[in-house]
């Protein structure tokens, strides 16, 4: 990247994600830098509602909060098979019908969707990845470390 | 050489060189430096310096662009490297990529490889268990190969060494057919390892359960501390390179070592074409090198050569290295060079639940993995209908984990309250296969960029590996059900050769200079200043992981070198 554009475009790391926040894209470009699929500003609302139905603000933050539906863009975008990329932007505009409804709904829409819909699978997947390994939640909530600095392979638990 | 002057040639000049700069090349290097020897360590791949060149090491699991999963181009683009279990986001820039370094497989082989200062040093599992002599004399008690020249007793001395030096954490256990070493504290087996270890000793006279023997620095001592190492922090993050140095690797060991003595040159990107032999003088002179990035080519020169490019490339530097005296490969008088390839069966794993012992689990994380059983079929006498047998891994585990079948509210704080349910299990198999004339590499007609003929590469399984798997995944599913663990779930896997990263052969040790390479010091037996002593020196491969062997063979070899070369007979 050459100076010029590393100014324009300011990166903030969410997550290991980077978020392009320039005027760079016209409003109707997602957020992050897609490479191998296409989804506009539309597309990525709607994943940020669907990220949030699966996972809501609770007494603590939900899926749109901690920007899991750009995880989910990303490893579509990356990690994902070209047939799965296909199956999974088809089930993303069937999915436009439920858009701005209540997350009751969403929700109601998303299991009601066969049990093998790829769609759903992926999504579900992804979020799931994205909130369990999002550093809220691993600072937070089921704490990781990276230096354990032992080993007891007999600990009683507790009741 | 024709377009160098005299005083150039003095220049490129040591006392000696080291091919490669991996487990085994590093100990070569360093034991050469430490006795004074001016030595030229030549690396094909880039340089990795201790921890300033470990990127990722201090990484958090969010803070990875894709949560160490590889791109899909990134897996698609590579299908050999990524079907080794370590190939991941984190340590993706220590392997050698499919496009990168192409061999011809004449059979499929997944030849794993780390092409870097350091080699799969870096990478590797850190699993040291000793040899013993039911491993040395095994092809002439079973009736293969050749019979190796040497005993246990001739490597004891030597693993104690290399042992102190590196940290080896292990328990003594006191059996002959894994014997004790130099050891730090050992990791301890769980509750539920120690639970499977009392059913089998029970049950099962000759079979034992002990806790696997790894690299790492579990209480340091004085000489560990001297190499900048600290104690191993159980992270568990190991390929990604250790800045703590808690593992045993080239870069945080014996190359910092060797470089202290002020006696080594080391030269990346240097990728080692042949050696030099000369008719004259009746032995081997130097090595010509192809500059990595300049594709110059430059020859160096030294009284005595360490050939340490990990198994199957010494054979192919070996097979490249032609001359009027060898036509077919340096010191292939026996023309067995590049043949009596063998490598490790790690083909079945069994897993199963362990219902009992609830009310326990485990804290932090182990570096050693957990158990080992170490091989007990065949051991004592032939009883089986296949050839030696197999060691195996065991390691139990328990966590918590959460029912993600629902949405909404209810799946996120099941998410967040995850329950721990049974203890799991799980074994895999190391078995040893028998070197066969028809396992071979030879050149192939095609180059690579460095004007390097490809590898091609002929290896296979055969029906003595077929019948021993089974009766590994037969007599653990046994085990496993005498120990009371449900729902055993048997794990053949349809993998070729080579995954098991243990490829071994082709250069191998023997008496008879009409059937073998090397001596029983490492030296070819028809160019003696030539010493191989990586894994294609292996007469036969044993069920241990090797690589602590190939630490163990290095130290001795120079030591017979430098005594050699201090007589005036190299
Ligand atoms: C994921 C993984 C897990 C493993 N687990 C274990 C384990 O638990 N226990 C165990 O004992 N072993 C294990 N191994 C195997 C172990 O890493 C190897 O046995 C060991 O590294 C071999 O040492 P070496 O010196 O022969 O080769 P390497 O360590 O591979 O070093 C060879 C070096 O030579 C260089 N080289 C090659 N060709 C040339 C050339 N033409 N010119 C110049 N340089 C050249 C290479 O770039 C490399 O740096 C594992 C390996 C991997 C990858
Ligand atoms: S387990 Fe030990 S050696 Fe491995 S990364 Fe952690 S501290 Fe380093």
């Amino acid at each position: 990247m050459n100076r010029r554009s590393a100014l324009k475009q300011m990166f903030i790391m969410a997550g290991g994600l980077m978020i392009a926040t320039s005027c760079d894209f016209s409003p109707k470009s997602p957020s992050i830098q897609l490479k191998t699929i296409s989804l506009d500003k539309g597309d990525e609302d709607l994943l940020a509602e669907l990220v949030e139905a699966i996972l809501p603000k609770t007494d603590s933050p939900g899926a749109r909060e901690l920007n899991l539906h750009l995880f989910v863009m990303k490893m579509l975008d990356d990690c994902t098979s070209p047939e799965d990329q296909k199956t999974f932007l088809a089930g993303l505009k069937a999915a436009e019908k439920v858009k701005g409804k209540p997350l009751a709904d969403q929700q109601a829409y998303l299991t009601g969707l066969p049990a093998d819909d790829n769609f759903f699978k992926i999504l579900k997947r992804r979020t799931l990845q994205g909130y369990k390994n999002s550093e809220y939640v691993m600072k937070n909530k089921l704490k990781y470390e990276l230096v354990p600095g032992r080993y007891d392979g007999a600990v009683k638990m507790e009741g | 050489m024709a377009n160098l002057n005299i005083d150039s040639v003095k220049d490129r000049t040591y006392d000696a060189i080291v091919i490669g700069s991996g487990i085994s090349g590093g100990w070569s290097a360093k034991e050469l430096c430490e006795k004074g020897l001016k030595t030229l360590v030549l690396e094909r791949g880039r340089d990795v310096q201790h921890v300033k060149d470990y990127p990722t090491t201090n990484l958090y699991p969010w803070e990875f662009e894709h949560r160490n999963e590889l791109p899909y181009s990134v897996q698609q683009e590579n299908p050999i490297v990524n079907r080794c279990y370590a190939f991941h986001e984190d340590a993706a820039h220590f392997f050698v990529k499919d496009q990168e370094h192409p061999y011809v497989q004449e059979k499929p082989f997944d030849w794993i490889r780390g092409y870097q200062v350091g080699g799969k040093s870096l990478l590797w599992a850190r699993q040291t268990q000793r040899w013993s002599n039911f491993d040395f004399d095994g092809p002439a008690r079973d009736g293969f190969a050749v019979d190796w020249p040497i005993r246990y007793q001739d490597i004891k001395p030597w693993y104690d060494y290399v042992e102190r030096f590196a940290g080896i954490a292990g328990d003594k256990d006191g059996l002959p057919e894994l014997p004790d070493g130099e050891f730090l504290p050992g990791y301890p087996l769980n509750v539920v390892e120690k639970y499977f270890k009392q059913q089998v000793e029970a049950k099962y006279p000759g079979r034992k359960v002990i806790s696997a023997r790894c690299a790492h620095l579990s209480k340091p001592n004085q000489i560990h501390i001297d190499q900048g190492r600290v104690q191993c922090q159980n992270r568990t993050l190991c390929q990604r390179g250790c800045p703590f140095g808690g593992y045993f690797s080239s870069n945080a060991s014996t190359l910092p070592w060797a470089a202290k003595t002020g006696n080594m040159t080391l030269r990346p990107n240097s990728v080692v074409h042949s050696i030099l032999y000369d008719d004259k003088q009746g032995k081997a002179v130097g090595v010509k090198v192809i500059d990595k990035e300049t594709k110059e080519e430059i020859d160096f020169f030294a009284q005595v050569i360490f050939l340490n490019a990990a198994a199957l490339n010494s054979n192919l530097i070996l097979l490249n290295s032609t001359s009027s005296r060898f036509p077919n490969g340096l010191g292939n008088d026996s023309g067995t060079l590049g043949k009596y390839v063998a490598f490790h069966n790690y083909s079945a794993r069994i897993s199963a639940e362990y219902e009992g012992l609830l009310d326990y689990k485990t804290d932090g994380r182990n570096p050693a993995g957990g158990g080992y059983i170490p091989r007990f079929r065949n051991l004592h006498k032939q009883e089986t209908d296949f050839l030696r047998g197999y060691a195996a891994g065991f390691g139990a585990y328990r966590s918590a984990s959460a029912d993600e079948s629902g949405i909404g509210a209810d799946l996120k704080n099941a998410i967040l309250q995850p329950k721990y349910g049974n203890w799991g299990v799980g074994s895999h198999m190391m078995g040893e296969t028998i070197p066969k004339e028809s396992n071979y590499v030879t050149l192939d007609g095609q180059k690579d960029a460095w004007g390097m003929p490809l590898l091609k590469i002929s290896v296979d399984y055969d029906e003595n590996d077929a019948k021993m798997k089974k009766d590994y995944l037969d007599t653990m599913e046994e085990m496993f059900t005498a120990a009371g663990f449900t729902n055993i779930r048997r794990n053949e896997s349809s993998q070729a050769p080579g995954l098991d990263i243990h490829e071994m052969g082709g250069v191998r040790m023997g008496k008879d200079p009409k059937t073998s390479m090397l001596n029983s010091w490492h030296q070819l037996h028809a160019c003696p200043n030539v010493y191989v002593t990586d894994g294609a020196s292996m007469t036969s491969t044993s069920t241990q992981n090797p690589s602590l062997t190939y630490m163990a063979f290095s130290a001795r070899a120079v030591d017979h070198a430098v005594n050699e070369l201090k007589k005036g007979n190299l």
